[in-house]
């Protein structure tokens, strides 16, 4: 081992796994034979010495508790958030799995329904509406353009409804091309866990409401309907 | 550095559980790695407050964007010195100086400064460098020695010198090849040595209170 071989690896010779602590032997042999190398490597054992040192002088040190309290309060605020926002995406994920069921059983059970109309099968206000506008089965009115609110003032029914309230991460509900609404009736608390405002729509446990569905099937905006025979 | 015994809950797994709301995964997550991360910016900075504010932000960041770490990419430890090293320079960039001690003796050197003041050493006098060395005085010095080492070297010789890392958890935590942590720790150490032979060949100010800034 010559100078400049020694003084390449002469940082390393305490450190497992290199090249420096696989030739320490011959390093320190060097250094026996060579003063100015010698004289390297005690400065260089200082060094490490000092390096020591100062590792566990301040191996102990630690941001203080206000630190992690701060970051606790910041993550339980963020989690708050973040759990309401989950909450209305279930939910709206249940409406939305509510009305397709409900489509899919309406589609399938139409021929015997308007063979047997019976008074126990009441058709709801939007598919009377339905009929009478288009007089076929669809369920909905379109409500491209903004006239979804048109549509439900022109309703024949005696109903009074809220207005329509967006569902969260919906699109534009009011021009969504190709939308349709559906009826369904859902229970009094499963609406106000959504923070609709059921307080002002009568006292049944049964609420009909009318969805803005878009045209992929995505729920886009939701509205109370207060009906006599349901109160 | 703290190495995680193989019976404990990954970083990652307690990552996975903070996201799902878990608030003691975060407090696990938190007190396993931010010693490491205080320690890293302290040595970097020689400034407690900014220390603390660094550690914040870090894992500030984790709570807000956690979607930013990427485990094919790296580790979550070198994920979170890679977010420190951002936000040190930065606040650098703010306070417009590149060399963060301060002109006074900085916050760590309560806990170098040598019961040795009053030894012999530092008393106008040429002293021997092993001698010196020796001393708690030095370790102060070579502490301010590092502070004062360009940035490069100087994140190399705190993670794998003070932290005690290998070169290969130096080279994750800083994203850069194990070659050039080895190189940059090889010419980090010539640079104090050299600043330290400086010193010990210049005459020592009569009060042997502090080194001043111009000396390293």
């Amino acid at each position: 081992m010559n100078c400049s071989q020694f003084e390449e690896i002469l940082h390393e010779l305490d450190r497992p796994g290199t090249d420096g602590f696989a030739g320490r032997d011959a390093a320190f042999a060097h250094a026996e034979s060579c003063d100015q190398c010698m004289q390297l490597l005690t400065q260089s054992e200082a060094l490490d010495f000092a390096f020591r040192t100062i590792s566990e002088r301040t191996g102990r040190e630690q941001a203080p508790p206000g630190t992690e309290a701060a970051l606790l309060s910041e993550f339980r605020r963020r989690n708050a958030a973040a759990s309401w926002v989950r909450r209305w995406q279930m939910a709206a994920v249940g409406i939305a799995a509510v009305l397709l069921l409900g489509l899919v059983a309406r589609f399938h059970y139409r021929p015997s329904e308007t063979a047997n109309t019976t008074e126990s099968a009441k058709p709801t206000a939007a598919s009377k509406a339905a009929r009478e506008d288009t007089g076929t089965a669809v369920p909905a009115p379109s409500v491209a353009n903004g006239q979804q609110e048109v549509a439900g003032n022109q309703a024949p029914d005696p109903e009074s409804a809220t207005p329509f309230i967006a569902l969260p991460y919906a699109d534009d509900a009011l021009n969504s091309e190709g939308a349709t609404i559906v009826r369904v009736i859902l229970s009094r608390p499963a609406l106000a866990s959504l923070g609709l405002p059921v307080t002002d729509i009568g006292t049944g446990d049964r609420i009909p409401a009318d969805i803005v569905m878009s045209e992929d099937g995505a729920p886009q905006a939701i509205r109370l309907v207060a009906q006599s025979d349901m109160d | 550095m703290e190495m995680t015994p193989k019976t404990e809950i990954s970083d990652d797994a307690l990552l996975r559980r903070m996201l799902a709301g878990d608030k003691n995964a975060f407090t696990d997550l938190y007190r396993r790695r931010h010693p490491a991360i205080y320690r890293f910016a302290l040595h970097m900075s020689g400034n407690r407050a900014m220390a603390e504010d660094v550690t914040q932000e870090v894992f500030m960041a984790l709570i807000r964007e956690p979607q930013r770490y990427d485990a094919t990419r790296g580790s979550l430890s070198a994920f979170l010195f890679g977010i420190a090293r951002n936000h040190l320079r930065k606040r650098w960039e703010q306070e417009r100086r590149l060399i963060p001690i301060a002109a006074e003796e900085d916050e760590l050197d309560e806990l170098t400064r040598s019961a040795a003041h009053a030894n012999g050493n530092g008393h106008g006098t040429t002293v021997s460098f092993a001698r010196d060395f020796e001393s708690r005085d030095t370790v102060g010095l070579v502490r301010r020695a590092i502070s004062t080492l360009p940035e490069g070297y100087r994140e190399v010789v705190i993670l794998c010198e003070l932290e005690e890392m290998s070169y290969e958890e130096a080279a994750a935590a800083l994203d850069c090849p194990v070659g050039t942590v080895r190189s940059r720790l090889h010419r980090g150490r010539a640079i104090l040595l050299e600043k330290l032979r400086d010193t010990h060949s210049r005459p020592q100010p009569a009060t042997g209170k502090r080194i001043g800034r111009s000396v390293l």
